[in-house]
């Protein structure tokens, strides 16, 4: 009874912001009341009008997606090399090395990648490319921890061998077996990367350029006006992150089809 | 411990092993170890099984690693079917390995899985699915051909990854342990399986194993290995009945192992007492060491007056198997394990002359 009593709380616990967010997003006055009075959508048409939250919902879609791409093509040979290694003294090394960003604070990330690039050698700050190149830094060390540990459970190394005693090449093996039995693993690991891109605020917060600003950093903005106006520009963070790991998912599937497709 | 009826004309094996696998004065140490395979020379006949059996640790999967091309032979020479392949890559050398834990592609469905060595050959889409159905049909999965691997029972994906083993006609069948994942049933009608259809296909086959009954009832030949080294090939009967030495009788099969001191050209004295032999070139006075089977000592109800090598005994445990009983008695100084299907209390066994076997020293 009490283990049940313990998780409805904690669920009432976690739906009620945004419960309330919705809420405030459909609601026309919200002063001193426990609830809003009246109901609207104007909040959601003015944000969806507003120059600003376009152009910054654009830059995190695509950023999302370009931050997905890398993790593919970085990612899946980093995790097959750490996977292959065969002293397992090096594996573990490379698995401090490149858990090493979750560890370290994004400001720390920030800090670093203004120190660089706004030298006169490297002078890339505020371009949307160092956004991508920050946000695929964070998210890599998900991407990897779940190919990786997938590997293991499969017994890829079993299955390669399996593959290369029937006849395959490396390339083969690669494109048939490597690529599509970790599909899971892959598809799984770039959901956590969007959502983890498009939520980001401290690194992007600092590098972003004016013109690149992802949403969440439009978004704090939106806290000083209007509470519905706040609310519905925050619903439609919710509903981007959603979409975000949508579209990653379907992506990388689509990818992992084609690959599985050409032989 | 039944063994498959083996016929005792010559075999083919024995007139063209050049065309199964031929392995000779092979070695691998893996490096910074001291363990590995150490001057193995072995032939597997086409249509043969050999079984190869030893404890954990004895290299016998090493040495289907060195065949199949996962490891490279540090010296000696192998041939697959009448080519030198000691240096060739594991796709060149064709074989068909089987995995103990099946290695199936998970995101392939069972007949993707077994035409996938004729995908990569090339060969066209409607070869591969008649030669994966007609292999499916040999395996008797014909039904589940478009299933997914996780979707089978341990059995069947074993059968499966045997179809996918042999359907590109490989120059031998290498099988790691492939019946130690499954339960005890499907084990039995496994060993039968793949008997069966490794006749049919008439192609050189290794089965690594550590389980006695798998080897004696399966194999055309077993090969035990030790530490490394081959200590004796043969027959499953052979195997049995004329180990080479102490090792091989305990590791297949029960044994009673006794230290006999020669008193004469067909006696012998022993902790258990003094026993009558058939007649031996070992010298009087030497020490040796004996074997007897559990099965061959016959469980009497007394001294018969006139019968030799009977022997008064106590009774320590007895295992009870339904068919038979395991029996552990004392006997004089000594102690000795029966096997018997009689059911009455023993209080003498008898020792027949010829169930009493010399040993060679270790």
């Amino acid at each position: 009874m009490i283990p049940r009593w313990v998780s409805v709380a904690y669920l009432v616990y976690l739906a009620i912001p945004i419960a309330l967010l919705l809420i405030g997003s459909f609601g026309d006055l919200w002063l001193n009341t426990l609830l809003p009075t009246g109901a609207t959508l104007k909040w959601y048409r003015e944000v969806a009008t507003d120059p600003s939250f376009r152009r910054a919902f654009a830059t995190s879609l695509f950023v999302a997606v370009a931050v997905c791409a890398a993790c593919v093509v970085l990612g899946l040979p980093l995790a097959y090399a750490v996977f292959r290694t065969p002293s397992a003294r090096v594996r573990a090394a490379a698995r401090v090395l490149y858990q090493l960003p979750v560890a370290l604070p994004a400001l720390v990330l920030a800090f670093g990648f203004i120190l660089a690039f706004s030298s006169e050698a490297l002078p890339w700050l505020g371009s949307v490319w160092l956004l991508v190149a920050g946000h695929t830094v964070l998210g890599l060390p998900y991407f990897l921890q779940a190919v990786v540990a997938d590997m293991q459970r499969l017994g890829l190394r079993t299955l390669e061998d399996a593959a290369e005693s029937l006849g395959s090449t490396a390339l083969q093996r690669f494109i048939h077996v490597v690529v599509p039995a970790l599909r899971h693993s892959i598809l799984s690991g770039l959901i956590v990367v969007a959502a983890l891109s498009i939520g980001e605020f401290q690194f992007t917060n600092l590098v972003a350029g004016f013109l690149n600003r992802t949403y969440p950093v439009v978004l704090l903005q939106a806290f000083y006006g209007a509470t519905g106006f706040a609310c519905a520009a925050t619903v439609i963070l919710l509903g981007l992150a959603l979409t975000a790991s949508i579209a990653g998912a379907l992506s990388a599937g689509g990818a992992t089809r084609v690959a599985a497709a050409n032989p | 411990m039944s063994a498959v009826s083996v016929a005792a004309k010559p075999r083919a094996w024995e007139e063209h092993a050049s065309l199964g696998v031929s392995l000779r004065g092979a070695r691998f140490v893996y490096p910074g170890a001291n363990a590995g395979i150490f001057d193995v020379t072995l032939d597997i006949a086409p249509g043969e099984l050999m079984v190869c059996i030893g404890p954990s640790g004895c290299g016998k999967t090493t040495l289907l690693k060195l065949i199949a091309g996962f490891l490279r032979l540090q010296a000696g020479t192998l041939q697959l079917g009448g080519e030198n392949m000691a240096a060739a890559s594991v796709r060149a050398r064709e074989c068909g390995v089987v995995f103990q834990s099946y290695a199936l592609f998970p995101h392939m469905r069972v007949w993707e899985n077994v035409a996938y060595p004729l995908r990569v050959r090339g060969v066209a889409m409607s070869e591969r699915r008649r030669r994966a159905a007609a292999m499916l049909e040999l395996v008797g999965l014909s039904d589940l051909a478009q299933r997914v691997p996780a979707q089978l029972s341990g059995g069947q994906q074993q059968r499966v990854a045997l179809a996918r083993a042999l359907v590109f006609e490989p120059r031998a069948l290498l099988l790691d342990e492939p019946l130690s994942a499954l339960d005890a049933a499907t084990r039995l009608t496994m060993r039968d399986e793949i008997r069966r259809i490794q006749k049919t296909q008439n192609i050189a086959s290794l089965l690594i194993t550590h389980d006695q009954d798998e080897a004696l009832s399966l194999a055309d030949r077993i090969a035990v290995l030790r530490e490394g080294r081959l200590l004796q090939v043969a027959a499953p009967r052979e195997i049995y009945d004329r180990p080479a030495n102490a090792f091989v009788a305990t590791f297949l099969g029960r044994a009673n192992l006794l230290d006999a001191t020669v008193t004469g050209r067909d006696s012998v004295r022993t902790p258990i007492g003094a026993l009558a032999t058939l007649a031996h070139d070992v010298a009087v006075g030497a020490k040796a060491q004996l074997l007897i089977r559990p099965e061959r000592i016959l469980p009497c109800s007394s001294p018969a007056p006139g019968i030799e090598n009977i022997l008064p005994v106590q009774l320590r445990q007895e295992h009870f198997f339904g068919a038979s009983r395991h029996i552990e008695l004392t006997a004089g100084g000594g102690e000795l394990k029966i096997e018997t299907s009689e059911r009455g209390p023993v209080t003498h066994v008898r020792v027949p002359r010829e169930a009493v076997q010399f040993l060679s020293p270790t």
